[in-house]
C-alpha cells in the first residue's frame, strides 16, 4: 500500500505482543493530556506541597538552620513520624482528587460520543484491555501525585536522618503503599465510571464532586436522625482517612476526633472496596460494542 | 478450501426478541454481499460474526474460526467499517488511523506509515492532518475505510459503505472496494441496501428476511449460468442454421420472426455461434443473455414465504 503506488497491500511485518495493547490507550491519552497547559500546571500544583514538605524534611534534619532561625525548642518541634506522613497523605490525597477530576470525565466519554467503541472491540482487544488502558492512565497520574512522592521524602528523610531512623519507620512504606493505591483505585473507577455515563466534560466532573459529597451528606443525616454513625460509611473521604490513621497507627487519633464512634477498619476497607465494585458494574453496562434495546 | 462463512442453526436473541432464526449455510466465495431490507437481521449477523452479540443456539464461524469461542483471534483477522459514525472527533484522520493500527497490534512506526497508506490510497492524503470531526460524511466513511485496512486484514467487513456518499463518492468507493478485492487475498463482507453495490463487488450473495434466510445465491455461478442462454434475433435463418447449432450441441427453439433461443453446452463458445451464421450467410441483428439481474433475484427471495437456505 505505498503512497506513490496507490494500491493495497496486506500487512506481512511483526506485531507487538497481545498483553502490550492496552497500553496504547494509556500512552495516547497521555499525549493528549499534555498538549493542555492547565493540566500540565495542574499536575506542577499538585507536587508543589511536596517540594515544602522535603523542605520540612531538610529543615528537621539540620540543626544548624534550626539555630539559625532561631527555631529550636525544648519541645522538638521539627518531627518526621507517621503524623508527618498522615498530612502529606491527605494532602496529596486531595490534590490526586482534583487531577483525577479535570482528567478523568474525558477518558470514555470522547471515545462513546462518536460511537468508536466498536472500532475498539472489533479488534483483538476486549472490553477489559479497554478499561485497562483507560485506568492506566490515572493510575499513573495519580500515583505521581501520591505514593511516589510520598516514598521519595520517606527516602528523603531516611537518608538525612541517622541513628536507625530507616529500619524503625520501615513499616510505613507499606501503609503508603496501601492506602495510595486503595484511594487511587477508587478515584479512578468512580471517575471512568462517570465518564462511561456522562458526555459533557463539566457535567461529569459535577457529577463526580457529588459522588463524594452528596453520599456523605446523606450518612451525616441519615447518622443524627437514626443516632448511629454507621452513616459515615458513606463518607469516601472519610473512610480513606480512616483506613490511612489505622495504617500509620497514628497514637493522637487526631482524624478521629471528628468521629463521634468508631467505624472498623474493616468497614471502611468494605465501603470503598464496593465503591470499586458498583463502578466495575457500571463500566460493565456501558461498555458495549452495540446496545441492546430490550422489548 | 477453508469456507468464508459458516453458519451453522445460528440462533441470536437480544432484549429476549429472536432476531436470527437458526441460520446455516456456507459461503464459500471470497467476496460476500449481505441483503435484506430493514430490520431483516444483517447488522445484527456481522455484530455476532465479530463476537459483540453471543448466540443463543448454533454457531457461525468466519475462516473456520469460531466467532464465540475463537473471538480474539477471528477479531484480529478482522477490519470492520460500522454503519454508523464511529470516530475520534478531536484526533486527526492519520493520527486516528494510526491508533486503530496500534490497538491492531502494528508497532509505532509500522501504523504510522500505514495510516499514511491508507490514508492516500482511499483519497484522503489530502485532509489527513485534520480533525475527523470536521470531515463530510463521505469523507467520514472513506477514514473509516482507512482504519479498516490501515492493519492488513484478511477479512473486510463493511457495513452499508456507500450511505451518505453522492454518486461520484459512492462509485470511487465502489471502485476502491473491488481494487482490494483483487489486489490481495482479502475476503469481503459488505452488507448493503444497495443491489448495485453488492452486484458490483461480490460473487455471492446472502439475502435475509425476517431473520431468516431468503437465499444464498452464488452471482458467478448465476453469471455463468446466464451466460450460455442466447436470445437472437436473425435475417435468413432457415431450418440449416438450427441444425447446424444442434450439431454443435445446443439446443435451439425457434419463435416468429427469425427470433431463437439458443442453450450452449458450456464448451461452446459464442464466436461459433457466429461463425455458423457467417458460413450460412444468416445475419444475427440482435444478440441478448438472457441475464437475471441481483434486483430480480432479490424480489424472487423477497416473494417466497418460506426460508429455503438453498440457491434460487
Amino acid at each position: 500500500m505505498a503512497v506513490y503506488k496507490r494500491r493495497y497491500n496486506s500487512y506481512t511485518g511483526s506485531l507487538t505482543p497481545a498483553w502490550s495493547r492496552f497500553f496504547v490507550l494509556t500512552r495516547f491519552a497521555f499525549a493528549d493530556l499534555f498538549k493542555s497547559r492547565f493540566f500540565v500546571l495542574l499536575l506542577i500544583l499538585c507536587i508543589v506541597p511536596c517540594l515544602f514538605s522535603a523542605g520540612y524534611i531538610f529543615v528537621a534534619n539540620n540543626k544548624t538552620l534550626q539555630l539559625l532561625m532561631q527555631l529550636r525548642s525544648e519541645m522538638d518541634f521539627f518531627k518526621v513520624e507517621s503524623q508527618y506522613f498522615i498530612v502529606i497523605m491527605i494532602v496529596q490525597a486531595e490534590a490526586a482528587f482534583l487531577l483525577n477530576c479535570w482528567v478523568g470525565p474525558v477518558l470514555i466519554s470522547g471515545d462513546l460520543t462518536n460511537g468508536a467503541l466498536p472500532l475498539f472491540l472489533s479488534r483483538p482487544f476486549s472490553r477489559a484491555d479497554y478499561v485497562l488502558g483507560k485506568l492506566a492512565v490515572l493510575g499513573l497520574l495519580l500515583s505521581a501525585v501520591t505514593w511516589i512522592p510520598c516514598l521519595l521524602l520517606f527516602s528523603l528523610q531516611s537518608g538525612l536522618a541517622h541513628n536507625g531512623w530507616i529500619w524503625s519507620h520501615l513499616w510505613m512504606v507499606v501503609p503508603i503503599l496501601l492506602c495510595s493505591a486503595i484511594w487511587i483505585l477508587t478515584l479512578s473507577l468512580i471517575s471512568l465510571a462517570v465518564s462511561a455515563w456522562v458526555k459533557l466534560r463539566i457535567v461529569a466532573t459535577g457529577v463526580i464532586f457529588i459522588t463524594f459529597f452528596i453520599p456523605a451528606g446523606l450518612g451525616e443525616m441519615f447518622n443524627h436522625i437514626m443516632g448511629t454513625y454507621w452513616g459515615a460509611l458513606l463518607n469516601f473521604t472519610y473512610m480513606f482517612r480512616i483506613i490511612l490513621e489505622r495504617g500509620f497507627r497514628d497514637p493522637y487519633r487526631l482524624l478521629d476526633q471528628m468521629s463521634r464512634n468508631e467505624i472498623p477498619i474493616l468497614a471502611a476497607w468494605a465501603s470503598l472496596i464496593f465503591v470499586c465494585l458498583l463502578s466495575l458494574v457500571i463500566l460493565n453496562a456501558r461498555l458495549r460494542a452495540r446496545e441492546t434495546v430490550r422489548g | 478450501m477453508t469456507p468464508t462463512i459458516e453458519l451453522d442453526g445460528l440462533e441470536v436473541q437480544l432484549g429476549g426478541r429472536t432476531i436470527l432464526h437458526s441460520l446455516t449455510g456456507v459461503l464459500k466465495s471470497r467476496a460476500i454481499g449481505l441483503l435484506g431490507p430493514n430490520g431483516a437481521g444483517k447488522s445484527t449477523l456481522i455484530n455476532t460474526l465479530l463476537g459483540f452479540h453471543v448466540p443463543s443456539k448454533g454457531s457461525a464461524r468466519v475462516l473456520g474460526l469460531n466467532s464465540h469461542t475463537s473471538g480474539k483471534a477471528l477479531r484480529s483477522l478482522v477490519g470492520y467499517m460500522p454503519e454508523n459514525d464511529a470516530f475520534i472527533s478531536k484526533m486527526s484522520g492519520v493520527r486516528f488511523v494510526r491508533y486503530m493500527a496500534e490497538i491492531s497490534g502494528l508497532p509505532s512506526e509500522q501504523a504510522m506509515e500505514r495510516a499514511h497508506e491508507a490514508f492516500v490510497y482511499v483519497g484522503l492524503g489530502e485532509a489527513r492532518y485534520r480533525p475527523v470531526g470536521t470531515y463530510s460524511l463521505g469523507m467520514k466513511q472513506l477514514a473509516k475505510l482507512a482504519q479498516a485496512i490501515a492493519h492488513g486484514p484478511k477479512v473486510l467487513i463493511l457495513d452499508e459503505p456507500t450511505n451518505g456518499m453522492d454518486p461520484p463518492a459512492r462509485k470511487r468507493l465502489i471502485e476502491l472496494i473491488r481494487e482490494i478485492r483483487e489486489a490481495s487475498d482479502i475476503c469481503l463482507l459488505l452488507s448493503s441496501h444497495l443491489l448495485r453495490d453488492v452486484e458490483e463487488t461480490c460473487d455471492e450473495v446472502l439475502i435475509l428476511r425476517n431473520g431468516q434466510i431468503a437465499s444464498i445465491c452464488n452471482l458467478v455461478e448465476e453469471r455463468r449460468a446466464n451466460r450460455k442462454f442466447l436470445e437472437l434475433e436473425t435475417i435468413g435463418a432457415e431450418a440449416t442454421f438450427t441444425t447446424a447449432l444442434e450439431s454443435l450441441g445446443c439446443e435451439c427453439a425457434v419463435f416468429n420472426s427469425g427470433r431463437i433461443k439458443v442453450v450452449m453446452p458450456d464448451r461452446v463458445e459464442i464466436r461459433e455461434v457466429f461463425k455458423v451464421a457467417a458460413d450460412r450467410g444468416v445475419q444475427i441483428r440482435r444478440m441478448n443473455h438472457r441475464r437475471d439481474s441481483l434486483e430480480d433475484i432479490f424480489l424472487n427471495a423477497m416473494e417466497q414465504t418460506g426460508a429455503p437456505d438453498g440457491r434460487l
